[in-house]
């Protein structure tokens, strides 16, 4: 029979253990079979401890379509016809990389190092082969180089944690939820996003347990539709009053731990007053808050007060209301709940901070080939440390989110370079950042630009070089994943480079041979250099004693003895082991903050009406409020073009049906969705799931502009601002917009 | 002996990461060949909304319609452990015989190529891992672990004998071989 001859053949078949990088960060283990030097197929964790294994998602189920994909780049190409016509032809690599030593050279002759900008991104993660930490090491040896400052996802809740904690380690290790007796997941779809391999799993047992979990969100996520026993939907952008309102009632009918606030924290009594409104006049009340957000003053109200009294609860908030123009504050005021309820540090209970890493095997924590990366470019500046002084990073660098800005205008703009030089690697910007109309005008207007990637993205299309880049099955590795583990994973070469692909170190490599930078340190031995790269980070070194078992197994599991708990340390002896914040507490009120003087960046968490939210004037003529949450088919943009993911789930825009019938559409139907930045279109998929008024298109597809300048490729960020909030969020969840039938043209 | 599904849909996020390792475990591009589907079903209005999740697999019915009707007998249910499978090669394609086996399947499992005269396929419970002692690729996938299988008789004496879920009814002419945590209202 066809099946039994099948396994007849399958003896020549070998099995290798390994993990991928993508931005998800999980770093699942895979075990890839084998067969004439070629993948045949992708078997998942076989751990013993089935309830324990780290099952990988439908993404890298995938991963052997994503690594022989027919439109994988295989050869060094050159621009042969106008930027962004995506008209290429096919060159050596030693034309390639002589034409960009030339190029380099000539710019750094004629503009200085401060001309070349290098744009990094999180598309691969690891020790040895990874793009960014090499060509930051070759640029830094090239006489430095421009950057950018801030991350796309999570920047909001970066601040927030260094303001509050001055730590980004505000997680537990998920097992943890099961002890508490409340879980409130605001803003939070980890069904879709994973933010963790074992997350999802985690919290269907906690529910299962019969630990209640309630689910704040404008939509019912697939999350809420195995978790919530309560959905409360609220208006984006919102959440902030909402979470003021509770801390309200939680004052006014003195809920709140006064004794943990006391002990823990600094600068509850100025919040606390302009709760109750004593310092303008308005008492934010639950009322007060539904207004604004749409949520029922009754719901409030109970919420405050089942989260006050039911202990331990966990008050998981997220990344992706914090990518908004309130930013930070979201994030600020969920840890200043869990301060008001006594939550942070106790088993059960939670910081929040929307970060959820745990410092064990964290990524933060990653072996990379050593320095100098020390950028001359940015020496002599005033120093960054400790600071919640956004200027100070924009001394010589530009904000993530106006990294094309940055490029369009240069030193007339008022950023700190002229921008004659690109290299991006690791990122699709163009179809990540806000205002992609922009970008791709930005990129026809930049001299030269070289992107390192595996496929033609839309970024691509404006390159002046591309040069191919092998993918994770290409290259051995140590990887370790993020939010929560804890595990180191390794990542083993399966198969040879497709093509003529090379990784991002061996290109940096070579790179430094063409501008004879003699002083940069390589690495060719990948066996010799993973060894020397696990012995380099204190915790690997002592874990992994076994560095062949661990190659052979891909990953090395960390026994804790109990789960981590943030904070745990210093909530029960504070005197001994204050936090690192200049109070040596939970900085509530924050003297650093109020110290920049700046109005839009309170120094307490506050909720504050910002641009292109529901109140916005704004919404007269673009009424919709766009979010853009992570898709469940891809990551970002990565996995774009893989069939058997893009079948999962076609590109759809959430539409509720009261916003749907007002505009004479139907499920299904093509619509244009627009605004003053950009035009696309996208099918409409008419669903009870959102709330009105707001309309949901997963980021990640890409941008694909018709001869009308409409997008075709329904990329979200056509329609995004390239903005950022004061503490630094790129703000594309604050995004106004309309929507229409679509009958062709523009 | 018979084997069978069991399906916790109150666990099912619609990842779909069974229907992408199936595609990959036997080798399916991508198109109109799906040997696993999800189905969805919403209901209610906003804000009370109800949403479920299904698979949809063979179910390798006890009576499987589809054996009768094939015209040149392709179709066979293994005695052993109840597995229906078809012989591709004896399949004359949907052309020739109009699909008769995915017409008479209430569940619509018979699947076919984009192809013209598409030879029928299906889910075979991944008999080449069956056969090795390992479990179907989508049951090994789900990260829920909303999935399991195991000896029909004793998958309801583990999960009970609940044979409806949402979005699902039990046939009684073909006897699907599964047993449902179901999502209720």
């Amino acid at each position: 029979m066809e099946n039994q001859e099948k396994n007849a053949n399958e003896e020549d078949l070998k099995i290798v253990r390994t993990t991928s990088t993508f931005d998800c960060g999980g770093r699942c283990p895979l075990k890839l079979h084998i067969k004439e030097g070629k993948i045949i197929r992708v078997e998942g964790d076989d751990f013993e401890e089935k309830d324990e294994q780290l099952r990988t998602c439908l993404r890298c189920r995938a991963l052997r379509q994503y690594v022989y994909h027919p439109e994988r780049l295989k050869h060094p190409l050159k621009r042969d016809g106008p930027k962004g016509s995506g008209k290429f032809k096919r060159i050596s690599w030693d034309e390639a990389l002589t034409e960009i030593a030339e190029k380099l050279k000539e710019v750094k002759q004629k503009y200085g190092n401060s001309s070349i900008f290098l744009a990094t991104g999180g598309a691969y993660q690891g020790a040895y082969h990874d793009g960014v930490f090499a060509m930051m090491r070759l640029l830094t040896h090239f006489g430095g180089y421009s950057t950018h400052y801030g991350n796309v996802s999570s920047e909001g809740a970066v601040y927030a944690t260094q303001t509050q904690y001055t730590s980004p380690f505000v997680g537990h290790s998920r097992t943890d939820l099961l002890n508490s007796k409340l879980i409130i997941m605001w803003g939070w779809d980890p069904a879709r996003m994973i933010s963790g391999t074992d997350t999802i799993f985690n919290l269907i047992k906690a529910k299962e347990k019969g630990i209640k979990i309630i689910c704040i969100d404008p939509r019912y996520t697939d999350s809420a539709v195995v978790l919530a026993d309560q959905w409360i939907p609220i208006i984006p952008g919102t959440d902030t009053a909402m979470m003021v309102a509770i801390a309200y009632v939680m004052i006014q009918e003195n809920l709140y731990d006064q004794e943990f606030l006391y002990k823990n924290t600094v600068g509850f009594e100025k919040f606390k007053e302009y709760v109750m409104g004593r310092d303008d006049g308005i008492p934010k009340t639950p009322e007060w808050a539904e207004k604004i957000t749409s949520v029922p003053t009754e719901i409030i109200i109970n919420l405050a007060r089942e989260y006050a009294t039911t202990k331990p609860s966990a008050l998981m908030d997220c990344q992706g209301p914090a990518r908004s123009a309130i930013g930070e504050l979201y994030n600020r005021c969920a840890m200043t709940l869990t301060a008001m309820t006594g939550n942070v540090g106790k088993h059960g209970g939670s910081a929040a901070g929307g970060l959820m890493g745990i410092p064990y095997g964290h990524m933060f924590f990653g072996s990379r080939i050593p320095p100098p990366y020390r950028n001359p470019v940015e020496t002599g500046l005033k120093s960054v440390r400790g600071s919640l002084d956004l200027q100070l990073r924009f001394q010589a660098r530009c904000h993530t989110n106006k990294v094309f800005d940055a490029i369009l205008k240069g030193k007339k703009g008022g950023y700190p370079f002229d921008v004659k030089f690109a290299w991006f690697v690791n990122n699709n910007f163009l179809n990540q950042l806000g205002n992609a109309n922009k970008s791709a005008k930005a990129l026809k207007k930049l001299n030269y630009m070289v992107i390192a990637d595996l496929w033609l993205t839309p970024t691509a299309r404006y390159a002046d070089i591309i040069l191919p880049v092998t993918s994770i099955a290409e290259k051995s590795d140590l990887v370790r994943p993020w939010p929560s583990g804890p595990y180191f994973a390794c990542a083993n070469q399966v198969i040879e480079p497709i093509g003529e692909c090379k990784s991002d170190l061996r290109i940096a490599e070579e790179l430094a041979d063409k501008l004879e930078l003699e002083e940069f340190e390589k690495y060719p031995d990948e066996n010799k250099a993973l060894r020397f790269l696990i012995k380099l980070r204190e915790d690997t070194r002592k874990n992994i004693r076994n560095i062949d078992k661990f190659r052979e197994d891909g990953i090395h599991r960390l026994k804790l003895e109990e789960p981590y708990i943030a904070f745990k340390e210093q909530i029960v002896n504070i005197e001994n082991k204050p936090f690192s914040t200049p109070s040596g507490k939970i900085e509530i009120f924050s003297q650093r903050i109020a110290d920049l003087n700046d109005p839009e960046n309170p120094p307490i968490p506050k909720y504050m009406e910002r641009w292109e939210g529901r109140y916005d004037p704004l919404n007269k003529r673009y009424p919709i409020q766009l979010i853009s949450p992570h898709p469940k088919n891809r990551v970002h943009s990565e996995l774009y073009l893989v069939e058997w993911l893009k079948e999962v789930e076609p590109h759809v825009a959430w539409v509720n049906p009261v916003d749907a019938e007002a505009r004479g559409i139907k499920d299904g139907d093509e619509i244009l969705v627009f605004n003053d930045r950009g035009k696309l279109t996208i099918r409409a998929w008419l669903t009870e799931r959102i709330i009105p008024g707001v309309i949901c298109i997963f980021e990640g597809t890409w941008y694909d502009p018709d001869e009308n300048g409409v997008d075709r490729g329904g990329c979200v960020n056509t329609l995004t601002k390239d903005a950022y909030s004061p503490g630094g969020a790129s703000a594309l969840n604050s995004c106004l917009v309309d929507f229409k039938k679509f009958k062709g043209g523009a | 002996m018979q084997i069978g599904f069991y399906f916790d849909q109150t666990r099912c996020i619609g990842c779909s990461a069974c229907a992408v390792a199936c595609k990959d475990w036997n080798d399916i591009p991508a198109g109109s060949e799906k040997w696993m589907r999800i189905t969805y079903n919403e209901k209610g209005k906003f804000p009370n909304v109800f949403v479920s999740y299904l698979i949809n697999p063979c179910f390798h019915c006890e009576d499987p319609v589809c054996i009768p009707v094939c015209p040149v007998n392709a179709i066979i249910k293994r005695e052993e452990d109840g597995i229906v499978i078809v012989e591709s090669n004896k399949c004359i394609g949907n052309e020739e015989c109009d699909s008769k086996c995915l017409k008479a399947c209430p569940y619509d499992a018979p699947q076919f190529g984009p192809e013209k005269g598409a030879k029928m396929r299906k889910c075979n419970f991944c008999l080449d891992r069956h056969l090795e002692g390992k479990l179907p690729a989508c049951i090994e996938t789900c990260r829920t672990r909303a999935l399991d299988t195991g000896i029909l008789e004793e998958l309801i004496s583990k999960y009970g004998s609940n044979k409806n879920a949402d979005n699902f009814t039990y046939s009684q002419r073909t006897k699907p071989a599964i047993v449902f945590k179901p999502k209720n209202k």
